[in-house]
């Protein structure tokens, strides 16, 4: 299929084209470049739609090998992908939604030195997730997975000169690692079991691969590498410290796409995971723990990247309980509407940080409603659908996730009720982050800094540098941004409607052949669901109202509850402590104790054997002709006592 | 003709070798150690020739007349270097001639 | 019989002439401290050997020793010494003070390993002269083999002399630069 080829090569072309142009191409011209790709990207994968739907449901698989990759014996692993309903299913999110983030950067980072850079990491970035998603064995997935952590990496410290960026990155990078190891781990194990890892291969052999003890290990390897993907619990805390990238990082690496990986990984390996059941009850529980855990660290937060950030984290827990339970289809529809309307908060908290030159500290923001009122419109739109509201996007999809939970027996209710909390807790955070930033009074340091209309700033992010830059827009923020926000705010607000539980399932009958769904809610469960999180969503509001709107109640005081949440439940001092240190102290004994006197000692001790060697070996040289002479004829009487003994 | 052996011509040449080493040993004079060389030479030489005697084969004299040749021309460089030293004001003293000290 | 006697007789009397000349010139070329006088008692040392060379049937090169070494390579050695002005030096003074007696221990110990060496090892193998034929030592026999046998010797010879006469002259010539005072150590 070219189309699907032309979807994925053109991003890399353009990232090549950037880099190579370097400072031929202007800045602007790279934006161009970059959105222009991840635009025919789109266009490309909509054509791979539309030949899919012209295809009967059982036929909609079409792999596609460029090249042997790798040859080994009998392995061999070619440069494949495959076009089928849940590849195209991403490449559109990934694509569309990436799109719309691109052309937002471009009036985002207008003016900062280092744009070319920028859009070419973005365009790698998009290169590299549709290959995850379109690869069409696990390990051109693979591939795809670390490219798209090293593009995360990249785009995270893109700003070097800042150490807080820096440490972000090496922290993503790490943890990511740490997944990217256990995942490796079980590509190994299936390799040796099922001697391929293209997709038809493996999966219609899956129950033939081995006993539980390797489908729960490969499982578990596989679960790993998508848990540290998408940053939940044990490996979630690298995601709040990577909002230190620039806002459209955040918006499309860490909302819409890269984090969603891991969801998408187990939905394509699903065959594999209802192998082991264990592990697929053990990544929807872990979903439910990260949901709750994260929506409650979310509200004591105070800078507005890192709230939306943990609601990723907790929004993502929703995917993988879902994906846990065998409800593919409500994960990935769920990962559709999330890319929406997480996107759209982040690029609206991306206009006020734009507008406030570069601040983030919501304790500081307030009143902007009446001075940015498109915006407040898009962060309201996008408030709702996150919280679950009809009839915008999160409502239909989040309510059949909880809806599906019902359907697995007790532990499924258990999922139940916490995926309600988080809901409660969802409608909280957001809307106590929606009050504090636009509601009230406009405060004193938003009177002071505020600048809509043609203004000169400094960048987000940056120390400040000597040459800010004027530049003009009518409104709230260049076109390029306030344009694509609006976009996205017709999605997150419209686009639910393409599947409503029971009554029209465009998704799930699209995504049918590919990931069956193991549970199925019926109509009743789908209307208690829906009820009782729209409630709960409400009152979650209604809180956050009395709280932070009308401020007519006081947060209570509870000391330690503040303190456990505002330390995230102390889990990077558990990794500082139980990791970091002892490296660090074994790295400097080792340095210490055997490095130093073994390796430097010995070889100092070498070279100044060598020189002490060398001295004495000097005193031979005398530079009398006489003793060397001397040497010669005396060595000839050895010699010849030696020969005439010998003899 | 009968004579002494080849044996006592031998130890002649032993003799003059080892005198001719000593000579090169000793002496300081660069002049001197060249005759004492010259010396060495001739010891060996002798024997050479004895041996072609022995054996009654004319090999022994062929090397022995290279050898001459040899000779000669190493007394020619070595007189031309003694010469230029001997310009450059230096002191005639192989013990002075020590710039090549490591 | 008493003609080859007498001639024997005479063989070793000249014999004992010729060895002991050899051996006390060759003393006395290490022990002069004057080089003209080491000088002449080299000469005087070649010429005990061409003799000895006579009694080893070696007439040719006897006459080319006396004519090359004695001739032109000792005419040389005076040349300089005379150029140089014979400068007078304490035979065994300076250099490291276990040097001389390094020295004399080493060549000691060379003779004697020379004596050693032919007494025992060759007592019996070395007293069986072969018989020379009529042309041995002649110089038609002489180049015989150096045409022959020995061609590459001769002509490497020949390449020796000639970057021998090519250095002497090198070494010879003046200086462009006015000599330096001389690097004394």
């Amino acid at each position: 299929m070219p189309a699907a080829w032309i979807c994925l090569l053109s991003p890399l072309a353009a990232a090549l084209l950037i880099t190579v142009a370097g400072n031929r191409i202007s800045r602007r011209g790279a934006g161009y470049v970059a959105t222009l790709s991840v635009a025919v990207s789109f266009a490309a994968a909509v054509v791979s739609f539309v030949a899919l739907l012209g295809e009967e449901p059982d036929e909609r698989y079409h792999p596609s090998t460029l090249w042997s990759w790798l040859t080994a014996g009998q392995l061999d692993f070619g440069l494949r992908i495959v076009v089928d309903p849940l590849s195209v299913f991403m490449m559109l999110v990934v694509s569309g939604v990436g799109a719309l983030i691109v052309a937002y950067s471009i009036g985002y980072m207008d003016g900062d030195d280092e744009e070319r850079r920028y859009f070419a990491y973005m365009a790698l970035f998009v290169f590299s997730m549709l290959m995850l998603v379109q690869g069409g064995n696990l390990l051109i997935l693979l591939v795809g997975w670390g490219l798209v952590g090293l593009s995360s990496y990249l785009l995270i410290g893109f700003w070097h000169e800042r150490p807080a960026a820096i440490a972000a990155a090496k922290k993503a990078f790490v943890m990511n690692a740490i997944g990217d190891a256990t995942m490796a781990l079980a590509l190994f194990l299936l390799i040796q079991r099922a001697g391929s890892l293209n997709f038809e291969t493996v999966f219609s052999q899956a129950d033939s691969i081995g006993g539980s003890w390797t489908m729960n290990l490969i499982a578990l390897g596989l679960l790993g590498g998508a848990v540290a993907k998408s940053a939940q619990l044990p490996l979630h805390t690298w995601l709040p410290d990577a909002m230190e990238g620039p806002t459209p990082v955040s918006a499309l690496i860490h909302a819409a796409t890269m984090v969603t990986a891991g969801v998408y990984l187990i939905v394509r390996t699903a065959p594999l995971f209802e192998q082991a059941p264990r592990v697929l009850e053990l990544s929807a529980g872990l979903g439910a723990i990260t949901l709750i855990l994260a929506g409650l660290i979310a509200l004591v937060q105070t800078d507005i990247k890192r709230v939306i950030a943990y609601s990723t984290m907790s929004q993502i827990g929703y995917m993988f309980l879902a994906a846990g339970l065998g409800a593919y289809a409500n994960a990935m529809f769920h990962l559709m509407t999330h890319a929406f309307f997480k996107a759209l908060l982040f690029m609206a908290a991306g206009l006020v940080i734009h507008g406030l030159a570069g601040e983030q500290d919501v304790r500081r923001m307030g009143g902007l409603r009446s001075l940015m009122p498109y915006t407040f419109g898009a962060f309201t739109v996008g408030a709702l659908a996150l919280a679950g509201m009809p009839p915008f996007s999160g409502f239909f999809s989040k309510d059949s996730i909880l809806a599906a939970a019902l359907d697995h027996g007790w532990y499924g209710e258990v999922l139940w009720v916490a995926g309600m909390i988080g809901t409660f807790l969802t409608g909280l955070y957001a809307f106590r982050l929606l009050f504090l930033v636009f509601w009230g009074e406009p405060s004193p340091f938003v009177r002071e800094h505020l600048m809509v209309g043609s203004h000169e700033h400094a960048r987000e992010g940056h120390l400040m540098h000597d040459g800010h830059e004027t530049h003009e827009h009518a409104g709230e923020g260049p076109f390029s941004m306030t344009a694509t926000v609006g976009a996205l705010t017709l999605l997150a607000a419209v686009g639910g409607f393409i599947q409503f539980a029971g009554v029209w399932t465009a998704v799930s009958d699209w995504l049918e052949p590919v990931a069956p769904p193991l549970v199925e809610a019926t109509g009743m469960q789908e209307l208690v669901s829906s009820v009782v999180a729209v409630l709960l969503g409400l009152a979650g509001i209604g809180v956050a109202w009395l709280l932070y709107g009308a401020r007519t109640s006081e947060v209570p005081r509870l000391g330690w509850a503040q303190r456990l949440l505002e330390h995230k439940f102390y889990f990077d001092a558990a990794y500082d402590a139980a990791f970091y240190r002892p490296a660090v102290f074994a790295a400097t004994a080792i340095g210490r104790f055997v490095e130093r006197p073994l390796v430097f000692g010995s070889v100092r001790e070498l070279s100044q054997g060598m020189r002490g060697l060398g001295l004495e070996t000097r005193r031979l040289q005398t530079g009398l002709v006489r003793t060397y002479a001397l040497a010669i004829a005396a060595s000839l009487a050895v010699v010849m006592i030696v020969f005439v003994a010998v003899r | 003709m009968r004579g002494p052996d080849v044996v006592w011509y031998l130890c002649v040449a032993g003799f003059l070798f080892c005198t001719g080493a000593l000579g090169v040993l000793i002496r300081r004079s660069p002049l001197i150690v060249l005759l004492s060389l010259e010396l060495m030479l001739n010891g060996s030489n002798l024997a050479l020739i004895a041996f072609s005697r022995y054996y009654a084969q004319g090999n022994g004299q062929i090397f022995a007349l290279t050898v001459m040749a040899v000779a000669a021309s190493e007394v020619v460089v070595g007189l031309g270097l003694i010469v230029s030293i001997a310009r450059r004001q230096l002191d005639l003293d192989v013990d002075k001639l020590s710039t090549l000290r490591g | 019989m008493i003609i080859a006697s007498v001639a024997n007789v005479l063989v070793w009397a000249i014999w004992v002439l010729a060895a002991f000349a050899c051996l006390g010139t060759g003393v006395a070329v290490i022990s002069f401290s004057n080089p003209f006088y080491s000088a002449l008692s080299l000469i005087g040392n070649l010429a005990s050997l061409a003799v000895m060379y006579l009694l080893l049937s070696a007439e040719f090169v006897a006459a080319a020793q006396v004519l090359v070494y004695a001739g032109a390579v000792m005419v040389m050695f005076l040349f300089v010494t005379a150029y140089l002005g014979g400068r007078v030096d304490a035979p065994w003074a300076g250099g490291p003070s276990w040097q001389a007696v390094a020295a004399i221990a080493a060549s000691a110990a060379l003779f004697v390993e020379v004596v050693v060496v032919i007494g025992l090892k060759t007592s019996g193998r070395l007293s069986h002269e072969h018989e020379t034929d009529a042309a041995f030592g002649r110089p038609y026999e002489i180049g015989r083999l150096f045409l022959t046998d020995h061609l590459l010797a001769f002509e490497i010879t020949s390449i020796v002399l000639l970057i021998a006469a090519v250095g002497g002259v090198i070494l010879g010539s003046h200086s462009r630069e006015a000599p330096t005072a001389g690097v004394q150590q």
